[in-house]
């Protein structure tokens, strides 16, 4: 096992990573961009290294940083986490040239997997099923385009074959609209990924987003731990997922599983990854991508398959092999979870940013906070929106809804806005209650709906304020000299009292009726 | 003692009187009855826990600005001091004021579409503002004529900051 690991992230996922090692006795490394520096993964590392400024592309998104910082400690291994450089295959070969393992795939792997086209090949050829396409157009060979269009119907997906995370997909309804598609997935994949390359692909309507995590010793032996459901999502980025599916079968799981494992074993992969695929209405699924990393919904699995993934992940990146399969693997239990972010529902979702006052997670029994939120963070603006995920777990999924509504209710973030309102109306809605959920059906048939125009908490919200500019307006001196201030800068003065009371030994502010 | 609290929330006035005598509070809203309340608090900012009526409710109360943010279970309501020019600029999706433009969030600018001089028309993207991977397009609500822009491409900017002035087509300057 290793001695040091670098964890080259941030946010919830370097905490997640931290955690793990450190219960194992493995001393963490944290890298940190400048605006990061008070950090939980920071603060809770062995040691750190700060690598630059608060731009990715500046800090955790440059190779010969991290590898430097690993160099410079003695790290023996790299965890990536999710995003930044944990796909990157140059990434994966600087490692292995500093003589340093990196905890996830081979870079051969994630090559033949990273681009779209030749995974799809890849699949064809071990009897993986794909949804019908057409692989390598160049993004200005529109006549090519408009053939395999004709032959594939529509409507259909433009690709970037590059692609990831939602960025260079357009839907295609008709013929006529191919080109303008073309160009601006050929536009967005050059520049985002550097290659213009796309390819076409039936789409697949009213599809659920069906994924199978796998698991991959140095060995040749990979497991998969059943599916998540996936189908909730705006913009392509997942909102809820869940494990297992409410569309799943032991049957269909077990073909779900024999696909991955398939998918797994075409390309020599090793560590953890999963395979996505799509499940249409008929229950026939279309292999879709392989995403070679741990992945930001790995937690709900871990609560139905007690295991944890980092652990696997460190030990089979150090040449352990995995435990065998006992008989078909059933999912124990129902686990569901929500990504807060930080914006704002009720405005389009707007991001929502600054400082977070006053953080309490949620607790009791089957529920889990992984987020990178304290009191006083300011959250960067550099990154993305995602504050942290509620999971939640129970004995079925009529129980882990009722669990997560309670979470979000205990939940509090003061400071910014987050999506927790667009959850718990989700979590009301009959079509997600009943599991009738495809992967557009949020953006067309799921409306936020409106604030309450009779809210009692705006009650509360005013008897609040007045209490508290009256407690304000109370803490400046009595024998203040200045009545031409206003209340409002006198109000300064309240942290004054606070200090006060604290100095005095006493626990606080407390006026009211309760102990007369 | 009773103080009265005159309070904007959600551009609507409300009056509040707290009414102290001895450890006994008692606070109306508006036309509303007395509440008897039970509160305690570590402070602003910090959390009340009020006790109305013998129902517990929280509320984390901070300042913001001349007033005070209020989160009750997970709803965030601004309440500001109901006298004249408590205006929000920008922020909080309140409208900014004619010839002026505010960042809506905090963020990078990565793109100034106009320069002082330009003329505007309502609707066309003035800039951009990127925060966490998002681009928000700050748009023109009138027509007009720039006078000047208070932000550069690269810059960073706070929510409520003043970004570009405008003279409004047919308004006169507001002064």
């Amino acid at each position: 096992m290793f001695k040091r690991v670098l964890i080259a992230n941030r946010g919830e996922i370097a905490l997640r990573v931290q955690r793990t090692c450190r219960e194992l006795g493995i001393e963490t490394v944290a890298v940190y961009s400048e605006p990061d520096r008070n950090a939980l993964h920071v603060r809770l590392a062995d040691q750190a290294v700060c690598i630059g400024p608060g731009p990715s592309t500046e800090s955790y998104l440059v190779i010969e940083k991290i590898v430097d910082a690993a160099r410079s400690t003695g790290a023996d291994a790299i965890h990536p986490g999710y995003g930044f450089l944990s796909e990157n295959p140059r990434f994966v070969d600087a490692c292995e040239a500093a003589g340093i393992t990196f905890i996830g795939p081979p870079a051969s792997a994630m090559r033949a997997l990273g681009d779209k086209v030749s995974a799809r090949k890849l699949m064809e050829t071990a009897g993986v099923p794909v949804v019908p396409g057409a692989n390598d157009i160049s993004a200005d060979d529109f006549e090519t385009a408009r053939r395999e269009a004709e032959r594939i119907g529509f409507p259909l997906l433009v690709k970037a074959a590059a692609g990831g995370g939602g960025r260079g997909i357009r839907v295609v309804e008709q013929i006529d609209d191919l080109e303008g598609a073309m160009r601006a997935s050929g536009a967005e994949a050059a520049s985002s990924f550097g290659d213009a390359t796309i390819f076409l692909e039936r789409f697949v309507t009213e599809a659920r987003h069906i994924e199978v995590q796998m698991m991959a010793d140095q060995h040749g032996n990979v497991r998969a731990y059943g599916e998540r459901e996936c189908s909730v999502q705006r913009r392509h980025q997942k909102l809820v997922e869940e494990a297992p599916s409410v569309a799943v079968s032991p049957e269909l799981r077990q073909r779900l599983c024999d696909a991955a494992v398939a998918a797994a074993k075409s390309c020599g992969y090793a560590n953890a990854g999963t395979v996505e695929f799509l499940l249409d209405k008929s229950g026939e699924f279309y292999f879709l991508e392989v995403n070679a990393r741990l992945q930001v919904e790995h937690p709900v699995t871990e609560l139905v398959y007690n295991v944890d993934l980092v652990k696997q992940q460190l030990e089979v990146a150090s040449g352990q092999v995995l435990p065998p399969l006992e008989g078909p693997l059933e999912p124990n239990g129902w686990a569901i979870e929500c990504r807060i972010n930080g914006e704002n529902p009720y405005m389009n979702f707007m991001p929502s940013l600054g400082l977070v006052e006053r953080v309490e997670a949620p607790l009791g029994p089957g529920t889990r906070f992984d987020s990178m939120l304290f009191d006083g963070l300011d959250v960067p603006v550099f990154y993305d929106s995602m504050l942290g995920k509620l999971i939640v777990w129970a004995e079925d999924r009529e129980l882990a809804i009722k669990r997560l509504r309670r979470a979000l209710h205990d939940l509090l973030i003061a400071g910014v806005d987050t999506n927790v309102p667009f959850h718990l109306a989700l979590i009301d809605n009959d079509d997600f209650l009943a599991g009738r959920i495809h992967t557009n059906w949020l953006e067309n048939s799921f409306t936020m709906p409106a604030l309450p125009e009779e809210d009692p908490r705006g009650l509360t919200a005013l008897i609040a304020a007045a209490l508290a500019s009256g407690m304000v307006a109370s803490a400046a001196p009595a024998a203040s000299g200045a009545p031409s201030a206003s209340r409002w800068l006198r109000a300064g003065r309240a942290n004054v009292m606070q200090q006060r009371v604290a100095a005095g030994g006493g626990r606080g502010w407390r006026r009211g009726t309760g102990s007369s | 003692m009773a103080t009265r609290h005159r309070l904007l929330l959600d551009g609507a006035e409300h009056t509040v009187v707290v009414d102290e005598a001895g450890d006994q509070v008692s606070v109306t809203v508006g036309d509303g009855e007395a509440l008897a309340v039970d509160v305690t608090t570590s402070g602003v900012p910090g959390t009340f826990s009020l006790v109305i009526g013998g129902r517990p409710v929280q509320a984390y109360v901070t300042r913001r600005g001349q007033g005070f943010e209020v989160t009750v279970d997970g709803r965030r309501f601004l309440v500001g001091p109901a006298t004249g020019g408590g205006r929000q600029r920008g922020a909080m999706g309140a409208k900014d004021r004619m010839g002026e433009v505010t960042a809506p969030l905090a963020g990078v600018v990565v793109d100034v579409h106009v320069a002082a001089g330009d003329r505007i028309t309502a609707g066309q993207t003035l800039l951009v503002i990127e925060a966490m991977k998002m681009q928000n397009e700050i748009q023109a609500a009138h027509d007009g004529v720039v006078k000047a822009v208070h932000c550069e491409k690269g810059g960073r900017v706070e929510q409520g900051a003043l970004v570009l002035e405008y003279e409004a087509d047919g308004i006169e300057a507001d002064s």
